[in-house]
């Protein structure tokens, strides 16, 4: 984590600098069908974060080298748009783009049924139109959405969130200046319906204790964020959320 | 994917329809999609504008740089243009470094821009010789269903006319309004069945022919030309898609100055 020092973040009453107490979520929209050209799509309003995926197919998978026998193959794009930063984003390769797509990939993998669809290719396009913190936790969440509404079935959703530590109080969903300055990051990707986790980093320094502070804190949002989910999914679909 | 295989019975559909002057989409002949422009939607940048004609929705973000002008130049600042069409947009955009098509796109909508004067280079000197401001306009597409030049272009200017100069946050003054004088807009047209139509969508694209982008600024002067794709045009059919444009361009400058 960068530059922990002297910048207080949270006040003697345990409020943060966007005025939440230290396990309260930012808050969260969902919007399904946002790219009309797309087999499925989802937008994701988390904080400042804006975040829209994708999903296209399964379509015919080529060239033919990538085609497996038996399943699937699950092609993943994590991107940042150039005005998406303070400073603008340079288009082009990006070592850590290229990480969380592969991590994302792994995680989406894991809950998608791939093998319903041999010799075929999904392709899920993440793009991060305005970044706050935590764009890889919106990213994966809102590609699960996507998804949902492109019809693909899948074991169970994936609802991803981020916890950390900043001035030595963990806290859950950190914000950009929490990110930026806090002093650990604990982002996970969790299976709501059987609270297992199909994604898992983090970075920085945490004791034990406010190791499993942060995995409760991300475990409990995670179903909070589940129920948003099965909202904005009831409400196109109909049907009990 | 490439090229839809259906491509010669589509043809052939879009033909029978222009035989009877009409079009797939129930449009007339010089008729635009829905259109709606959003300004000041994206946070993080410094101006921008979101624009949905039908299914096409794009982006436009403008950010600020600091940077060392030309010696020729010492007193002027730079502009710079990119349209992206990632993968999120559509089935047929690939992954990868920008394509040519995109590039096309940022230089169609650059020269636009540039070329109407609307921004005076010299409004973004700083220290003459030693600091300027790079103004680059980028433009990101969500859902490609055609027509993304002119998609492109409005919300392009609609985001530069409502953008501030960051000059607190680079620590070279106070931030103010980009100074923006002018309101270029682009129509484009595709021959589609053997006559030109405005604002083809992504079905006429495909079983299209050529298409032609018109930038016209103030007094209907033209700022930018481009012919694009295989196929021949005659001065006449020209001239008619010139007075389209005139009419077309004059309503979307009213819209955009009314943000």
């Amino acid at each position: 984590m960068g530059g922990y020092g002297d910048i207080q973040m949270i006040d003697e009453n345990g409020v943060r600098v966007d005025g939440r107490k230290a396990g309260d979520l930012r808050p969260i929209e969902i919007e399904l069908g946002v790219v009309p050209v797309a087999d499925g799509s989802a937008s994701m309003r988390w904080g400042t974060n804006y975040v829209i995926a994708a999903v296209y197919g399964p379509m015919e998978a080529h060239p033919r080298k990538i085609q497996r026998q038996e399943r699937a193959v699950l092609d993943v794009r994590y991107n940042m748009a150039p005005f998406s930063t303070t400073d603008r984003f340079r288009p082009g390769f990006n070592r850590r783009s290229r990480e969380i797509s592969k991590v994302t990939a792994d995680a989406l993998e894991s809950v998608v049924q791939l093998e319903l669809f041999p010799r075929s290719k999904i392709r899920v396009e993440i793009e991060v139109i305005c970044a706050e913190a935590g764009t890889r936790c919106v990213g994966l969440t809102a590609a699960s959405l996507a998804l949902a509404d492109a019809g693909i079935p899948m074991s169970d959703m994936v609802v991803s969130v981020a916890s950390g530590k900043v001035n030595d109080v963990v806290v859950c969903d950190l914000n950009k200046e929490e990110d930026n300055y806090g002093e650990a990051d604990l982002p996970m990707g969790i299976l709501p319906n059987s609270g297992e986790l199909v994604f898992l980093q983090m970075d920085g320094d945490l004791s034990p204790a406010e190791f499993q502070e942060a995995w409760d804190y991300n475990m409990a949002a995670a179903m909070n964020v589940h129920e948003i989910m099965k909202e904005a999914i009831a409400k196109k679909y109909g049907g009990e959320s | 994917m490439g090229q839809p295989l259906v491509s010669e019975l589509l043809r052939d559909h879009l033909q029978e329809l222009a035989n009877r002057d009409e079009r797939a989409d129930g449009r007339t002949q010089w008729q635009g999609r829905d259109l709606s422009v959003e300004i000041g939607v994206l946070e993080r940048a410094e101006g921008s504008a979101k624009v949905v004609m039908g299914d096409t929705i794009v982006y436009a973000g403008i950010k600020f740089q600091l940077q060392t002008p030309y010696p020729d130049r010492p007193d002027e600042g730079g502009l710079m243009t990119s349209a992206e069409l990632r993968p999120l947009a559509g089935r047929h955009h690939e992954p990868g470094p920008p394509s040519p098509l995109s590039i096309e796109m940022g230089r169609v909508v650059d020269r636009g821009i540039r070329e109407s004067g609307c921004i005076n280079t010299k409004d973004l000197c700083i220290i003459p010789g030693e600091k300027v401001w790079q103004v680059i306009i980028d433009c990101f597409a969500i859902s490609d269903d055609g027509n993304m030049f002119d998609a492109f272009a409005l919300a392009a200017i609609a985001a530069l006319q409502n953008s501030t100069l960051p000059g607190e946050r680079f620590d070279v003054g106070e931030d103010r309004p980009l100074p923006v004088n002018k309101t270029p807009i682009m129509c484009s047209f595709q021959k589609v069945g053997g006559r030109f139509v405005y604002d083809a969508n992504r079905e006429e694209e495909v079983g299209g022919d050529e298409r032609i982008h018109i930038t016209l600024g103030e007094g209907d002067h033209v700022h930018s030309l481009q012919k694009g794709l295989k196929g021949v045009f005659s001065a006449s059919e020209f001239a008619e898609i010139m007075d389209a444009a005139k009419v077309r361009c004059a309503e979307l400058r009213k819209i955009v100055d009314s943000l």
